[in-house]
Order: C-alpha cells, then structure tokens, then sequence
C-alpha cells in the first residue's frame, strides 16, 4: 500500500486510541471529584497543576488548543480519515466523520459545559465503534496492519504514562506497603482511567495494592490493556508488514528491532526486579523505545527513506562480491 | 396517450412558456411522468420534506461535499439534491447516446490529426491557427502516439433543451470532466429514502460505472495484461476530492497525491510500504499544466518530475491524454459539426448551439452589437466562471465584457440565450420550475459507452440559467428507461 496511506492510518489510529484513554480519564476524574470533595485528583492524572477542576476538564475535551484534547483527537482523525477514505471502510469513515459533526451541535456544547462525562462517554463509544467496525470489515492485510500498530503503541505509551505519573507515590511509601485511605481511592482510579478495575477484580479477587496493580497494568500477558499485551500485539503487526517489505526485496528497517526490546523489557522482567531497579527509570525507558520505534517507523514504512547503515552496507557488499567472483 | 387529470399536488404548478420536462401543458403530465405524478399526489409536503432531510443528512454522514473557494478551513457545502427525479425515455436516449458517441468518435480522430499529420488543417474547413494557437493544444505530443488512439478517455459533455424540446450540445469536457460521482450516489440515496417511487418503472442502473472505467484504464495500459492503475489527485483540498476517493475505492485502485509519485529509469513509481511500485496507467485529475513541474509550471507541487517525457516515451498512460484540451476549447466547439462532417462522412446527430467566434472579425462585430441578448464565454474558463449573460447583466458589465474581447479576441466566444428547459423541482412545500441542463458521461477505451443517466443539474434559484455546483446549483437523480417499459 502507499506510504502516504500507511502513515495515514498508522496515525489516526493512535488518535483513536488516545481519544479513548483521554475520555476515560475525564470520566473518571469526575467521579473522584465527587468522592473527594474539593481535594485535587486531577494534577496526578492529568500532569496538569494550578487549575480549576472546571479549566481542567475544558483543557482535556473542548480545548482546541491542547492537541490530545478530545475534540482534538476527533478532529485530527477526521481530518486524516478524510484523505485515505478510499483506504478504509464506509463505516469507518462515516463514523469519524458524523462523530466530528455532531461535536458542533448544541446538544454537545451542553454536554460539555454541565459535566463532561456524558460528552466523554459519547465519544468514547462512537472511537470504540470505529475500532470495532475496523475489526469487522478490514481485511487481515497491510491497512488492519498499520492500524493495529498505532492502536497498540499508543495504548502502551497511554498506560505507561499514566502509571509513570503516579510512581512518586510509590517512591514515598516504598512501593510495597499498604495503602492508606485516599491512596486507594487513587489507585483504584488509576485502574479505571485504563479501563481495567473489572478485570483486575476478577483476576485476583483481593483489594488494590500498588505493586500487583502495577505488574496487572504493566506485565499482565492475557488482559488487552496491559503494556505488555499492547506491545506483543503492536510486535505481531509489525512483524507482520516488516515481512512482506523483506519479501519484497527490502530492508525492513529498524523499528521491528527497537519495538521487541520494548516488548522484551515487559516479558522478561518480573515485578520485583523492576521495582529493584526503579519504576520510573523502567517506564520512561519503555516510553523512550517506544518513541524512537515510531519514528524508525514512519522512516522505513511511511515515509520509504532509504535505511543509512550496517545491513544496507552488507546487503551492498555481497552484491559487490557476487559480481566479482563472477569474473575471476 | 392518458390524459392525466390536474393532480392535487401540483395545482399551481405552471411551465410558464418554457419546454417542461414533466408538463405538456399546465395540469398535463407527459405520459412517461404520470406514474410519477400520481406518487407525488399521494403524497403531503412534510412527507416529502422529511425524506428531503433524510437525503440531506445521508450525504453529510458519508462526507459528500465539496469546499468551496478551495478553502481548506472552509465550509465543506453538500451539492443540494432535489428528490424529484428526471425521466428520459428509451428512444430519446438510444439518439443522444448515439449522438455522443458520434461526437466522442470524430473528436478523437481529430486529436490524432492535429498531433500527426495535421490533414485537416490544410484544407480551408477549421483555421489552422485556431487550433494551433490554442492554450490547450500541446505541440511537445506531436508524432507522440497514445494506445488505441485513444485521447480522451473520460468525457462528460453538457446537453441543453430548448423552448421546442430540441437537444443540443452546449460543450465538451475532454479534460477531467468531474460530477460522475453524484450521479452514481444520488442514485444510491434515492433508492434510500424514496424506494416507493421506483416500484412504476424500469430504470437502467448507473452503477456499473466505475467498473466500466476501470476496463478502459486497463484497456490503455503501455505493454501488460496486469497494469497497476492510480488515479492522481490533486489532494483533499480539492473540490472535487470525494469524487476521487469515491472512484479509487470503487475501482479498488490507489489513490495517489504527486508526492506519492516518482520517475526513475523511465517509468513512474509509488512509493509504498513494501518499497516502490511500477505505475502503468495514471487517471489523472490534475490539469495538464500542473502534472510536471519540469516541463510546464515549474511552481506546481502537484505533479511529478519527469512524468512527461515518461509519457511521451510511452511507458506510462495518462488518461484523459495531455493536450485534449484544444478540442474543448469554445472557439474550437463551434467547428465539432464540420469535424464530424470531415472525419465520419456523416451529419452530426446531436446539434450544436449556434457560436459566434470573436476572433473572426464580422462575427465579433455582430457580438459587440447583441450583447444583450447574448452569453458570452471565455474559451478556457469551466465551471460557469467567465461568462457573461448578457440579457440577465448590468449595461456595466456589457462594457467590461466588450473591452474584453476587444481586447482579446482570440478569447471569447458568444452564444444565443437559451430558454432552458425546465423540470418541477421541489422547493420548500411545492414544485416549481427550475432550468436544467444533462451531463452524460462517455467513456472511450476499446469502445465507446455512454453510461446510461447523467449528472442533472438544477438552478436552484428562480430565474437562474446558471447550474454549476460552485455557483449555487443542484443535482437531480437522471433516470434512463428500459426499452420495453
């Protein structure tokens, strides 16, 4: 498929999926709020300081000015969706786009000056919608592909940021001593701004202690919003496109070799041996591989630039060779 | 013959002189309408608002739109959609289809001509400087040969009726004729909200389209009997871009922007995520001026280094070909009935509206003196821009207008006012008359195939003769009837 397409789709993924992760955090902000009182939940989540709950809810759903606000995630899928159309289904189109006009109704701009939630909420199905339409109606070639990678390594960046976020708390209280009070309310709203609080009940079916929250989140193998589930799915995709470019005489690049040390870091590593290293440094590790893969990405993939280094030299080299024995 | 009595809901309705697609007289349906006419009679106003609204929404959910002034942060507008559709008989269909074909066929042949031996400009039939001189005709394709002769691949060519119901010609697109799309997708949300009224008649489908033009582009293609084929966009910028996606996607072909695009080693390549692919056939929607940036406007960003002379070499085909242009050139237009006389042996079958040249100094004079009861074109202007007519315009604009051809002979032309027929069409909570016009399109690659419809174009304004999209016109669904119905 065109680069331009691919790069296209690679990135209205990852707005999808950031649109959803941004909705949730609103949705679940607004409950802490309401549970709390005056007390501010939003600075650890959000990494916003020195605002009103309101401001703050404006900066992450209307605020046309803070690109990862939810209009802005909608609005820069809409705008890419437009252009590869031709690209993906019907559906999928239809649903970005009647999503993006029904933002400028009035019944929204309501939504959004009373609470937030139920405007969060709202997009949150019509982004969910459009993952499951892909789902659906893509066939399993290059298009699902690059779509598959953005979800996922935006997901991965998603939760790793959010937990990077809170790991001051567990330096203060030592990473493995009970929480207190509000800290589990705090904890548990970690759980939910990543979709998760079900299925971590269910899977230990004990109260929320930070460390098997974190390995839950970070480590689980099985639960679809785990880094390490994302990054083994986006790894897969990649895998997968990476082939066909070496099939077609191509050199696949290095982000297939950057993103498996991503993975690697979350599969190899237990629980105890990150905490023995340090969270912190072990998350923005991951988020800066993550980061470099996406750009190895667009280099290779989307943007077809030839690769500058070793394998190009080699493959160069036997070429030479093969050419000389030929004439000896 | 029914002699249909006056329906409830078309009492007012009055053709006012004009030729009325739908009314013989006032309170007299044709007989190819009365089925309709009974339909719209059952029917309340709300009734028909409603599903007005349902066709409305249908095309803003799928992003049916154009943006207007190639604003990128403008509005994108809906083509308005008027549900009443137009009906055309068989037998009158089976003579414009054979009449555009004809066109098509003596159009082409001329083409080749004037980019090979140039026969007919030696004799005294056409100017040979009108043609040579003209800004669409490209002398850089001279003895450059185009597969199966074919130049113009796509065609969209507007017809017009008069106040006797006489079809004519008003102009040939041989460049990249747009609005295919619409006639397929109102087609598609007719059948949506107003299936009821199909139940009367046999309508030939209009969906085929995009498959018979993926046979022409592959029936073109340089040397393969598996070509790659792309249409090239000037990008979603451009008011035509849904009709892009809408064809790429149909045709399941790639939609390509000149950037996606280069030539190495005398072929054109995309650039893809496995590495590049070899492009055989480029249906372009881009203007011959901006395709290369090397060989005509060096400041174009649309168009790709080194296609041209890939062109010209032969290992790639654009379709429509470079250099159609001077063949729907307005000063050129007049001369198509002596072209197809010349070529063909025959009598054109489809007439033209009567021309007036203004390079041609008695017919300038005679302009310069009626342009009040003239329209007056500029040759190379589409899209309704550059035109004048004159009894609907100020006396001030009857003086720029003749300071301009004065000043510019070569660039006007001038034709009668045409009373355009008109067609019922819905307005508010009752039909009235509105002008239109037919855009049929043709499509040339081991045969000609006229798709049976057209684009129906309504000025939506009452009074206006203008129907282009950019100037405040709508669309109406076009139905071709079966033989036997």
């Amino acid at each position: 498929m065109l680069s331009r397409v691919a790069d296209d789709l690679y990135w209205v993924a990852r707005y999808v999926e950031r649109g959803i992760a941004v909705s949730r955090l609103v949705d679940v902000t607004r409950h802490l709020e309401l549970d709390a009182g005056s007390e501010d939940f939003w600075a650890p989540l959000v990494g916003a300081i020195d605002l009103a709950s309101d401001d703050v809810r404006y900066y992450l759903t209307s605020d046309t000015m803070n690109p990862d606000s939810l209009v802005s995630c909608v609005r820069s899928a809409r705008t890419l969706a437009r252009g590869i159309r031709e690209a993906i289904a019907s559906e999928m189109w239809e649903e970005l786009n009647t999503l993006y006009g029904s933002l400028a109704t009035p019944t929204t701009a309501r939504a959004v000056r009373g609470e937030g939630v139920s405007f969060a909420r709202l997009v949150r199905e019509r982004l969910q919608a459009f993952q499951g339409l892909a789902e659906a109606t893509l066939a399993r070639e290059e298009e699902w592909q690059f779509l598959e990678i953005g979800k996922f390594v935006e997901r991965a960046d998603d939760v790793a940021r959010v937990l990077n976020r809170q790991s001051h708390l567990l330096a203060a209280t030592g990473g493995s001593a009970e929480p207190g009070g509000s800290d589990v309310v705090r904890w548990l709203a970690v759980l939910r701004s990543c979709g998760s609080a079900e299925a971590y009940a269910r899977y230990y079916s004990l109260r929320v202690e930070p460390v098997r929250l974190l390995e839950f989140l970070l480590l689980n193998p099985v639960f679809p919003q785990s880094v390490r589930f994302s990054l083994a799915s986006a790894c897969a995709a990649l895998d997968a496109v990476a082939a066909l470019r070496s099939a077609a005489g191509n050199d696949p690049g290095p982000a297939v070799r950057t993103l498996g040390r991503a993975r690697a870091q979350v599969e190899l590593t237990a629980i105890d041996e990150v905490f023995d290293r340090g969270l912190e440094p072990f998350l923005t590790n991951i988020q800066v591989l993550i980061a470099q893969a996406s750009d190895e990405l667009s280099a290779t993939f989307l943007r077809d630039e030839p690769i500058p280094g070793r394998l190009v030299g080699v493959a160069r080299a036997t070429m030479i060779m093969a050419a000389q024995q030929q004439q000896q | 013959m029914t002699a249909e009595p006056r329906s409830a809901s078309v009492p007012a309705y009055a053709p006012d002189g004009f030729w009325d697609e739908m009314f013989e007289a006032p309170g007299q349906v044709r007989t190819h309408y009365v089925d309709l006419a009974r339909r719209l009679a059952t029917l309340g106003a709300s009734d028909v608002a409603k599903r007005q609204r349902a066709a409305e929404l249908s095309f803003q959910a799928q992003g049916i739109t154009f943006s207007v002034n190639q604003d990128p942060s403008g509005p994108e507008k809906t083509m308005p959609f008027d549900l009443i559709p137009r009906i055309v008989l068989a037998e009158e269909w089976a003579r414009i289809e054979r009449g555009l074909e004809q066109r098509v066929r003596a159009l082409n042949l001329f083409l080749h001509d004037i980019y090979h031996e140039q026969r007919i400009l030696r004799t005294d039939l056409i100017p040979a400087e009108l043609v040579l001189g003209a800004r669409g005709y490209r002398r850089e394709f001279r003895n450059v040969d185009v597969p199966r002769d074919v130049y113009t691949h796509v065609v969209g060519s507007d017809l017009v009726r008069d106040g006797a119901g006489t079809w004519y010609v008003l102009e040939d697109n041989l460049r990249v004729p747009s609005g295919v799309s619409y006639l397929v997708e109102n087609r598609r949300v007719l059948k949506r909200v107003w299936p009821q009224i199909f139940a009367d008649y046999r309508v030939r489908p209009v969906e085929g389209y995009p498959q018979d033009l993926l046979d022409v582009l592959r029936a073109v293609a340089p040397g393969t009997d598996d070509p790659t084929v792309v249409l090239l966009t000037p990008g979603v910028h451009n008011s035509a871009f849904f009709e892009h996606a809408f064809l790429a996607k149909t045709m399941g072909i790639d939609l390509v922007q000149g950037s996606d695009l280069f030539v190495d080693d005398a072929a054109v390549y995309m650039r893809t995520t496995r590495g590049r692919r070899r492009v055989h056939v480029i249906y372009r929607r881009v203007d011959d001026d901006f395709l290369d940036p090397l060989a005509f406007r060096s400041d174009s960003l649309l168009g790709v280094p080194g296609m041209l002379a890939t062109s010209r070499m032969g290992r790639v085909t654009l379709a429509n070909a470079i250099g159609t242009g001077v063949a729907d050139d307005k000063a050129i237009y007049a001369y198509v009935p002596t072209i197809i006389k010349y070529y063909l042996g025959e009598d054109e079958i489809l007439p033209n509206v009567k021309t007036y040249i203004a390079d041609d100094p008695t017919e300038r004079a005679y302009i310069l003196e009626h342009i009040a009861e003239l329209v007056v074109k500029s040759v190379n202007e589409s899209g309704g821009y550059g035109m004048l007519i004159g009894p609907h315009a100020p006396v001030a604009d009857h003086e720029e207008y003749r300071a301009r051809i004065q000043a510019n002979p070569r660039g006007y032309i001038a034709q009668p006012t045409l009373a355009l027929s008109r067609h019922p069409t819905w307005s508010r909570d009752h039909l009235e008359g509105r002008h239109v016009d037919l855009r049929p399109f043709i499509l040339f690659g081991r045969d000609v195939k006229v798709t049976p419809g057209g684009l129906t174009r309504v000025a939506l304004r009452s009074g206006s003769l203008v129907v282009n999209s950019s100037q405040g016109g709508g669309a109406k669904d076009t139905w071709v009837l079966e033989g036997t119905c």
